[in-house]
């Protein structure tokens, strides 16, 4: 009798798990979103969504700012990154004039709730930066003279700033900015007393009026589910009136790469920008990358070591190059991020893409220190006064200085977790100790990594300049490096030019930087422009200000088979490698179909929108 | 009152036990409340971060004083505007002024708003994250606790063939870490033999809801992460009992009830009975620390809860989100703690006649 009763349990146990474990899907029917007529996309949502409203400070998925998600809400412009163009969106057309920007709107465009979109309403989106200053759009502002709405109700001229010519901000802020419905916002902004941060508050979590495709379906702390707008104005301008192919777009939230990585090999998840390691190994499961060999994905973001400029030795451009020459960049290249990057080249400029023509290599080999060259290394730190005092097994004991002082430890700050991250610093730390440079790892909790690098309190810190890939660059990225417009000492909080390099009140200051970098942005003279930016770029190679040490593409272009095909790649790039809710991959949204399907594409795979 | 009290000894030790929780109450919050604050960290710097914007220092630095003063971290004026130093700096408030507003808004029920997940009100994040956690957590440990015990005590009892397979396996599954299991079930049931869903609380293709697709499909995510706890607890449970048990029927009672050839059903309850009490204290414990999350399992399964938002918190310095989640685990944990103080004290006869005797 006693027996029986843990057999029992044993048996209940035994049939709970055996009738889970029958494999039973939920049934097709039950499902609020068919597989067939839904794309899940990943990557962009890490945890639970708190806020769809676009004037707050940090939106969720996928109104968030600086991916140019464009579901809900549209820009004017946005931007190819494959051939560094702008194309339209909201607007049909735009030139860039001597002292403006003139715009020209799409005659169709409308908002969700009929209403057309008019020079009114981008004119009212952008002076909403002008009044309230805690807005991101308010940084633009000091390039923008005045936004002009043209009599036609269609056309906008926005005037830039006399003192500060520089239409490449503006541009930028063209393809980042969604264009809000005035007669929506303002009466809510009015009835909020005119409080910007009450506004902030809001959720905009239920249908809000925007002039995207899809809307919002649902959402929890597990999922973000958007609907189609089956009354999308673009479908007639850029689809010849068919609808997107997907009727709900979800991006599910997990909470780490590998949950993104899992579920895309199961099939659960369409497109996601998660970091997999070693893509190749994914391929048997139907998981593919924007290249089918390395290094993968298409790069445009530039993680750099930021040094400080304030501190000794890396205020000694000896030091500075001799650690640039000291860097192993293909062991980071192949063990630190799966090959993920193509070899490192001196300098700001990306070597390839869009960006390409503006880099020399000439210049590269002349003036550049980002090479493995350990005998250039050991020159430099001579060439400083630098000396490694070495063990009697190899190992560096300490690094001395002219005068017989030791040099202290150098920290390289990196966000714990982070883990391409921690294996490139470790790979820099083994290869600067290799030639005598005293550097250590000091991995921080991402709460203390912020505030480190804009306070300035770190010897070396690996960040990301200006990563978003934008019609500015590679302009942006040199002016996130090098700008001294805002520079303040360490411990005050600045949020560019981490290092603090260039200190205008230096007698070291060299003005050229600052000179070139206000000039770029005027200039349209292709030679003239290539002239400048090989000027600035040299200037950087010889002092150095940041460390290069990878690329990185700006999106991990992911995606399976499983479920959907038709996904571009570098072999059928007729869209740009991103995930489709952002940017130019949202129009991808029309061109995928259903596995199985194939006769019914929408339209010919090539054609280019 | 105090002759009232005198004359009913359990009540007395019922009261003065509520007197302790409630000052243990008042400490843990003052606690909870200053250390996470004591590193000096700017919990506004994550959301500036999060922000990723290529603002200007001079608009980026206005956004962050927004929010310091939104946070109630510096000093504003009555019309609301920052006050600055000599230096121009926000003036932060001290410690004791943020601890009197939070007490102030928490007895209100206001528990404030997130940082990190800006603009989510504290009790919205944890009501939307704690039904999962519950769910995930109660039945492990009260299914785990039974069963584990009900094993423990038989393999104690019997010893035989049954101790001999049943010791060395539960020995196992509690030597085994929480995120050691759950990964191997991932990849076996849930990576290679696709049995299982490997990530998720349901499926993706469905929106939470009370219809009877969504419960099978809970169900079904569920299986995965519930075992991996399971296995565990019961592995630990079963050899905690099986040690009570082995030193019970060592006792004298036990002999003495064995010679009197009183039936061995009977021998089994009352050393159980006098074994469970330990055990019972274990799982009031557990029961009340349960709100803090499977943050393990929540990981390895990306299953939802109040685990993995507790650690965001705690890592990003989300103050009001640490602090309206360890308001509920303190009341949680008190609560349970009273109620084993309480069940002890009504249940053990060893207690009531210490309490009569100290009379």
């Amino acid at each position: 009798m006693l027996i029986r009763t843990p057999r029992r349990s044993f048996l209940l146990l035994s049939s709970l798990v055996a009738l889970a474990g029958c494999r039973r899907e939920t049934g097709e029917s039950d499902q609020t979103f068919p597989r067939d007529q839904t794309v899940y996309v990943g990557g962009f949502q890490w945890g639970p969504p708190s806020s769809f409203n676009p004037l707050a400070t940090a939106p969720d998925w996928p109104c968030m700012v600086g991916n140019s998600h464009n579901l809900f809400y549209e820009t004017l412009l946005v931007f190819n990154t494959l051939t560094g163009e702008m194309q339209p969106l909201l607007a049909q057309s735009f030139q860039v004039e001597p002292d403006a920007i003139r715009v020209v709107l799409q005659p169709s465009a409308r908002f969700s709730d009929g209403s057309p979109v008019t020079a009114d309403d981008v004119k009212y989106t952008f002076d909403l930066g002008r009044q309230h200053k805690s807005l991101r759009l308010a940084a633009v502002w000091p390039f923008l003279q005045e936004i002009e709405a043209g009599a036609d109700g269609k056309s906008v001229r926005f005037v830039l700033e006399r003192a500060r010519p520089n239409p490449l901000v503006v541009l930028d802020a063209l393809q980042e900015t969604y264009i809000l419905p005035r007669h929506v916002i303002e009466p809510l902004l009015a009835s909020l007393g005119g409080d910007m941060n009450e506004l902030g508050k809001l959720k905009f979590d239920e249908r809000s009026i925007g002039t995207g495709p899809y809307q919002m379906h649902s959402y929890s702390a597990e999922k973000i589910a958007t609907v189609r707008r089956d009354d999308y104005w673009g479908n007639d301008v850029f689809f010849g009136g068919k609808r997107a192919a997907a009727k709900y777009v979800v991006h599910p939230v997990y909470k780490s790469n590998d949950h993104y990585s899992v579920a895309l090999q199961q099939g659960r998840l369409d497109a996601s920008s998660s970091f997999i390691p070693r893509i190749w190994l994914k391929e048997k499961k139907g998981v593919r990358a924007w290249l089918d060999r390395a290094p993968y994905f298409a790069a445009s973001a530039m993680p750099v070591v930021w040094i400080n400029h304030q501190r000794t030795p890396t205020n000694d451009v000896h030091f500075r190059r001799a650690m640039a020459f000291a860097i192993q960049y293909d062991d980071i290249r192949e063990l630190a991020v799966s090959g993920y990057s193509e070899p490192v080249k001196p300098g700001l400029v990306l070597p390839f893409g869009f960006e390409g023509k503006y880099y020399s290599e000439e210049d590269a080999q002349k003036y550049g220190a980002s090479f493995y060259d350990p005998v250039r290394a050991r020159a430099e730190l001579a060439a400083g006064g630098y000396q490694p005092i070495w063990g009697p097994n190899g190992e560096l004991i300490e690094t001395r200085d002219r005068s017989g002082a030791r040099v202290r430890t150098v920290y390289i700050k990196s966000p714990t977790g982070w883990t391409d991250w921690e294996a490139a610093v470790r790979i820099i730390v083994r290869s600067l100790r290799a030639v005598g440079i005293d550097a250590r790892e000091r991995f921080l909790d991402a709460s203390l990594y912020w505030p480190a690098g804009y306070t300035g309190d770190f010897d070396l810190l690996l960040g990301t300049p200006a990563s978003a890939p934008t019609p500015s660059k590679p302009w942006s990225r040199f002016d996130f490096v090098l700008t001294t417009q805002d520079f303040a000492p360490e411990g005050q909080k600045v949020y560019r030019n981490l290092g603090r390099f260039n200190d205008p009140k230096a007698p070291g200051y060299v003005p050229r930087f600052t000179e070139l970098l206000d000039r770029i942005p005027t200039l349209t003279d292709p030679a003239e422009l290539l002239a400048a930016y090989r000027e600035l770029n040299v200037l950087v190679m010889v002092h150095q200000p940041v460390l290069q040490f990878v690329y990185r593409p700006d999106q991990f272009y992911e995606f399976s088979n499983r479920v959907w095909q038709g996904f571009p790649t570098a072999k059928d790039p007729f869209l740009p490698p991103q995930i489709p809710s952002s940017r130019l991959g949202t129009r991808m949204l029309w061109q995928l179909t259903p596995v199985g399907q194939q006769d019914l594409a929408f339209l010919p795979r090539g054609t280019q929108p | 009152m105090r002759s009232w009290l005198r004359a009913h000894p359990t009540l007395r030790h019922i009261v003065g036990r509520a007197g302790w929780y409630v000052l243990t109450f008042f400490v843990a919050v003052a606690v909870n409340f200053v250390l996470p604050r004591l590193g000096d960290a700017n919990p506004v710097d994550m959301l500036m971060a999060r922000a990723r914007t290529n603002l200007d220092s001079t608009t980026a630095r206005q956004q962050e004083e927004a929010y310091l003063a939104e946070f109630g971290l510096v000093h504003v004026d009555d019309a609301g505007a920052v006050i600055r130093d000599a230096a121009g700096k926000p003036v932060p408030t001290s410690l004791p002024s943020q601890f009197l507003r939070y007490v102030s808004l928490s007895a209100q029920g206001d528990l404030g708003t997130s940082i990190l997940q800006h603009p989510r009100r504290v009790s919205e994040i944890i009501g939307k994250a704690l039904p999962w956690t519950l769910a995930l957590q109660l039945p492990t440990i009260v299914v785990g606790w039974l069963v584990g015990n009900l094993l423990g005590a038989l393999a104690a009892y019997y010893r035989g063939v049954f101790d001999r397979v049943l010791y060395p396996i539960a020995l196992l599954t509690s030597a085994i870490p929480a995120f050691c299991l759950g990964i191997i079930l991932v990849y076996v049931f849930g990576i290679q033999l696709e049995w299982f869903p490997a990530v998720g609380g349901y499926d993706d293709g469905m929106v939470p809801g009370l219809s009877w697709a969504f419960v099978r499909s809970a169900s079904y995510y569920y299986v995965l992460p519930f075992v991996s706890i399971l296995v565990i607890v019961v592995g630990h449970q079963a050899i905690g009992m099986r040690s009570m048990c082995i030193y019970e029927l060592g006792t004298d009672y036990v002999k003495y009830a064995k010679l009197l050839g009183i039936h061995e059903r009977k021998i089994l309850l009352y050393m159980f009975r006098n074994a469970m009490l330990p055990q019972l204290t274990g799982l009031a414990l557990a029961l009340g620390g349960m709100v803090g999350g499977a943050l393990i399992t929540e990981m390895i399964f990306s299953y939802p809860g109040l685990g993995l938002a507790i650690l965001t918190a705690i890592q990003g310095n989300d103050y009001p989100l640490i602090s309206g989640c360890t308001l509920l685990v303190t009341v949680c944990v008190l609560i349970a703690n009273f109620c084993v103080d309480v069940a002890v004290g009504l249940l053990d006869p060893r207690i009531r006649a210490s309490h009569g005797a100290a009379q």
